[in-house]
């Protein structure tokens, strides 16, 4: 970068201008930093009774860097890049970014009415909601870069973050789950910069968008291009959670606060799917098999995912089990590598969300009631709290991807991408991938409906002390559970807004 | 009266939330609202049959037979690379739904007559029940591949929870296995209609789009105007409205030229021609729902663990939407295909019957008895569809509509006796024919009908069958002579099942295993009466006067068979 300023005749001045000119594109970010400053001083200056001060600062906030992130969308925007190229603002990335405070906001929500005495003491301090605003942070630039280096930096952000997260409120299970965390990661991390690395000497540039990259790319042998593709994309699978680097997740989804987990399964996770789904395409057209590995990725993901969720008996270990594939199915919307794809890929990716949300949320809400994430403790709650059963029925099948929910017409909109490449292709690998993942929908009824069937089937063991719900819990469930069938009776605004969305680089 | 179908669909579901919202202290009422919901439902489908009319003729693909429809679009939105995509509410009428429409709303009223002594969980019960009712009705009537599928595939919800919170002691089991299957062949249904939609326009919003004027021309010729312009290469491609509607989906003429699935496509999938892939997809799909060797292994088992009302809507209805999606589906949009594969529908359709009832000849326990019986009568339907005749198609509809009537009053037994004994195994009772007279009369007429003699509505739907089957060999060669032959033995046998069982258990010296039932064994009571006196006046006015439905359907069936049979009717 500082080599550019070296190389042209503009002067300092100039460069200032062009430096302060693009802070103006990275508002929200700054607002976003802000508030984490906020959220540390208030930490600092004040004794006791935080807890309600720190979540309205993170939620006015959020509110705020949401507000900005509105203000900055614009219908078939223009890409603009700033800090000398190194970021892009795309409103592709703006639909992310909304998503993800989005999440944030729910996400604060859920820490601050979590019932059990552990989170309310994590509220005592800045740490959880300093952490989340990080995460946060660092899933904002992975959205938006188009260099290398800061792809890295991006992604070691929220993998900080998320190590520290993991491990704050320490128990031999968090500390397991922690420590796994962050060798894992660390070891991910280190084959990705290796890669890129390669991909650097390949290219002699870090600019993914410049013509010398792809030029350079073209230039290399299949061997070598393989390799280091393949170990820069290690690193991105890693926080995407999909094979044959999930390992990690399963453990810090049992061990690691619901309202954490809820936020780790979907916004790292829809981060690196915008990150390698821009270097997929950019890269589209060198020696490399892009739709080869990611076929082989997404089902593999999808067998593991499933056939492993079937055996759990945590809800959340089923749930990270069950974003193992969820993950193959958002490679899909890549794999397809069309127009059709790109978007249904990122309608794929809000309706996970959305989906993810609404159960991590009941989750969270029965955990309270019946002191365990443990499935068995839930026999027979279903009838005593009806309607939020019926809630997370819907949720549950709406995961399965079953019609009148959203997550069919995902489903539907993925495969038919799918579907579109295959013919106008040919490829038989696509038509396989079309036909394992339908049937695989199959297979993850199996345990999606184990919740519903013990909530509602079983009598419940023990006597149940009869605990009231919340009006409140029940309102925000209602309203986190209604876009599933919303987006499913009613797609058509939802998906004409997607379709002003820009995907191209 | 306008938006008649949707009042038989929407009514059971405005009974149901209604019941679901209704406090708990009313819940010796909720059966009443059950009742009520689906008498209107099943007066208001009476209705639609009574002002049907039956001399309405038209292509089996286009618009112009259809009645009662309902059509408004549901949405449309152009997705990436795909062009614009649009389902629509769309509801109708014709030979080959009505008789089901009414079928479906008689047997889900009979049902709700059969479950007046639920006692357990009834709030969930009857919520769940009028879902049920509301979807299954929904599935006959639409004619949007989007909202079928959306009807189809909710069924299985409710469906799994009453046999899994109602049933019998292994109903957990039956429950995840039935959705399980049933979910298997949906999504082979769901590979075919995500394959079909990208290939189809709608020939109306696509003439539109294109900016062709209506003016003076009727709807047909419309289409047909448009549909030579789309052949002809003269719309261009982002002009194209894809489309679910599933009349269209059944004219060649509003396949995109040269897409995967369009009539002159040489697009192939593991070597065989798409279009013949696609239609075994569905079939499969569909055989599963019906069901037919060797996808009916979920039936026993969901039968043997239903309640008694479950069961009766099970073989009642919900077969029936394994044929009834057959029909409007594979054959409809897949009629080339059909052809080729007529005689591998038809060996299946056989060997269901036989293996069916060399099974039931098997059984111990009643249930699972007569759910063997369904199987080898369901054979029937797919040996008369595989005929393409007339008379095969109309024995087809007309089996599956004496079916569910017989099937419903067959399950009703079992269910009472089940009611006094909680006992199904056949060996454990003799001669109750001198202790439970009347309860004998409506076993052995049940028995009678179902075996086919002749006077009840088995007989004409059966014989129907065969003569259509016999005469395909010689009217188009779709299947061999030998097939309707061998399936006649299955009416031996079907004989030899029921009269070995009315012969164990009703005649003879009365015994039976445990002396407690003896108290409980009374014979019918008159809620009994009301819901197996009715089946059996249809059953014996199906059988004697068959023009009823004959009538009814003949209009639709003879341009069906015109545009599947490559002879014609």
């Amino acid at each position: 970068m500082l080599s550019n300023y070296f190389q042209s005749n503009i002067g300092l001045s100039d460069w200032l201008d062009v430096v302060s000119g693009s802070f103006l594109n990275l508002l929200p970010e700054l607002a976003l930093a802000i508030t984490l400053v906020f959220l540390i001083l208030f930490d600092l200056l004040f004794d006791k009774h935080k807890s309600i001060g720190l979540v309205l600062i993170a939620l006015s906030g959020l509110t705020f860097v949401s507000f900005l992130l509105i203000k900055q969308w614009q219908p078939e925007l223009a890409q603009i890049s700033f800090f000398d190229d190194m970021l892009k603002q795309t409103n592709f990335a703006i639909v992310l970014k909304l998503l993800f405070s989005l999440a944030a906001i729910i996400s604060v929500m859920m820490l601050a009415t979590d019932r059990s005495s552990l989170m309310q003491r994590s509220l005592q301090s800045s740490e959880h909601l300093v952490m989340l605003m990080t995460l946060l942070l660092g899933s904002f630039f992975m959205t938006m870069t188009m260099n290398l280096v800061l792809i890295y930096l991006s992604i070691e952000l929220v993998s900080i973050a998320s190590y520290l997260i993991t491990a704050l409120l320490l128990n031999k299970k968090r500390a397991e789950a922690a420590l796994k965390y962050l060798i894992f990661g660390a070891v991910a991390s280190a084959f990705m910069l290796y890669g890129m690395s390669w991909l650097y000497g390949f290219t002699g540039t870090l600019q993914l968008d410049s013509d010398t990259f792809l030029a350079g790319l073209m230039e290399v042998p299949p061997m070598p291009l393989t390799l280091a593709l393949l170990l820069t994309l290690v690193g991105l699978l890693f926080k995407l959670g999909a094979f044959p680097m999930h390992i990690w997740s399963p453990d810090v989804y049992e061990a690691a606060p619901t309202p954490v987990v809820s936020f780790f399964s979907v916004v790292p996770k829809i981060a690196a799917i915008s990150v390698i789904f821009r270097i997929v395409q950019l890269s589209l057209n060198s020696n490399f098999d892009w739709a080869l590995v990611l076929t082989i990725v997404s089902m593999a993901s999808m067998v593991v995912g499933n056939f492993s969720a079937i055996w759990q008996k945590d809800v959340k270990r089923m749930l990270a089990y069950s974003s193992i594939a969820h993950a193959g199915f958002l490679l899909i919307g890549i794999i397809a590598q069309s127009e059709t794809g790109n978007e249904s890929m990122l309608i794929y990716a809000i309706i996970y969300a959305a989906m993810n949300y609404a159960a991590f949320w009941l989750v969270q809400l029965f955990e309270g009631i019946s002191g365990t994430s443990e499935m068995s403790g839930w026999k027979g709650y279903g009838r005593q709290y009806p309607y939020l059963g019926v809630l997370f029925l819907i949720t549950m099948v709406s995961l399965t991807g079953l019609p009148p929910t959203a997550g069919f017409n995902a489903k539907l909109f993925v495969f038919t991408a799918l579907w579109e490449s295959y013919i106008s292709g040919g490829d038989q690998l696509l038509l396989w991938l079309f036909i394992f993942g339908l049937f695989n929908t199959v297979v993850s009824l199996f345990y999606y409906l184990k919740i519903p069937y013990l909530l509602f089937f079983k009598e419940s063991s023990t006597l149940m002390d009869g605990q009231k719900v919340k009006v409140v819990d029940i309102f925000l469930g209602t309203i986190l559970v209604s876009p599933l069938l919303v987006l499913f009776f009613k797609a058509d605004w939802f998906v004409d807004l997607m379709n002003t969305v820009n995907f191209t680089f | 009266m306008a938006h008649l179908l949707s009042y038989i669909i929407f009514i059971p579901l405005i009974g149901a939330l209604t019941i679901a919202f209704l406090p708990k202290r009313l819940d010796a009422y909720y059966k009443w609202f059950a009742l009520a919901a689906l008498s209107l439902s099943f007066l208001l489908s009476l209705y639609g049959v009574f002002i049907f009319d039956q001399t309405a003729s038209g292509p089996v693909n286009g618009l112009t037979h259809l009645q009662l429809i309902e059509k408004s679009e549901w949405f449309s939105f152009s997705l990436g690379s795909l062009g614009e995509i649009s389902a629509d509410y769309f509801l109708g009428v014709d030979g080959l739904n009505i008789s089901l429409l009414l079928l479906a709303a008689l047997v889900l009223l009979i049902g709700v007559v059969s479950s007046w002594n639920m006692t357990k969980h009834l709030k969930g019960y009857f919520a769940l029940y009028l879902l049920l009712s509301s979807s299954v009705l929904g599935c006959f009537v639409a004619l949007d591949f989007f909202l079928f599928y959306l009807f189809f595939e909710f069924m299985l919800l409710p469906m799994y929870f009453l046999i899994g919170i109602w049933g019998g002691p292994r109903k957990e089991y039956a429950a995840i296995k039935f959705f399980l299957y049933t979910l298997l062949g949906s999504i082979f249904i769901l590979i075919v209609m995500i394959g079909l939609y990208n290939s189809v326009v709608d020939p109306l919003k696509t003439g539109e789009a294109a900016g062709l004027v209506t003016d003076g021309l009727s709807e047909a010729a419309y289409i047909e105007l448009v549909q030579a312009k789309l052949q002809s290469g003269e719309i261009v491609a982002s002009d194209y409205i894809k489309s679910f509607n599933m009349i269209f989906m059944a004219d060649s003429g509003n396949f995109v030229p040269g897409s995967f699935l369009s009539h002159s496509g040489l697009a192939q999938i593991f070597g065989q021609p798409a279009r013949w892939m696609a239609f075994m997809a569905l079939m499969i799909g569909f055989a599963i729902k019906l069901p037919a060797f060797p996808f009916h292994t979920w039936l026993p088992d969901a039968h043997v663990e239903a309640p008694t009302p479950i069961s009766v809507v099970l073989a009642g209805v919900l077969l029936k939407i394994g044929g009834y999606g057959i029909i409007r589906t594979a054959y409809a949009i897949f009629p080339d295909a059909a052809f080729h594969y007529a005689w591998l529908i038809g060996f299946f359709g056989v060997f269901s019957i036989l293996y069916g009832a060399m099974n039931a000849l098997a059984q111990k326990d009643l249930k699972k008895l007569i759910a063997y019986s369904s199987v080898s009568h369901m054979g029937f339907v797919l040996l008369g569809l595989a005929a393409m005749t007339v008379e095969g198609v109309s024995g087809a509809i007309y089996q599956m509509f004496s079916h569910g009537l017989i099937s419903a009053m067959l399950f009703l037994i079992a269910g009472v006796l089940y009611d006094r004994t909680h006992d199904r195994m056949i060996e454990n009772y003799a001669g109750l024919a001198t202790r439970l007279p009347q309860f004998a009369v409506f076993t052995s007429i049940a028995f009678f009908a179902s075996l086919g003699l002749p006077g009840f509505s088995g007989f004409i739907a059966e014989i129907t069958v065969f003569i259509g089957a016999f005469k395909s060999d010689m009217a188009n060669g779709a299947i061999p002579f030998w097939m309707p032959i061998v399936a006649a033995a299955g009416l031996v046998l079907a004989a030899g099942y029921y009269l070995w069982t009315l012969q164990r258990m009703f005649f003879g010296q009365f015994w039976v295993k445990d002396k407690d039932w003896l108290s409980n064994l009374t014979d019918l009571n008159k809620r009994e009466y009301l819901m197996l006196a009715p089946l059996v006046v249809l059953i014996l006015m199906f059988g004697v006067y068959p023009s009823l439905l004959f009538d009814l359907i003949n209009a639709s069936v003879m341009s069906f068979v015109e545009h599947i049979s490559p002879v014609g009717p």
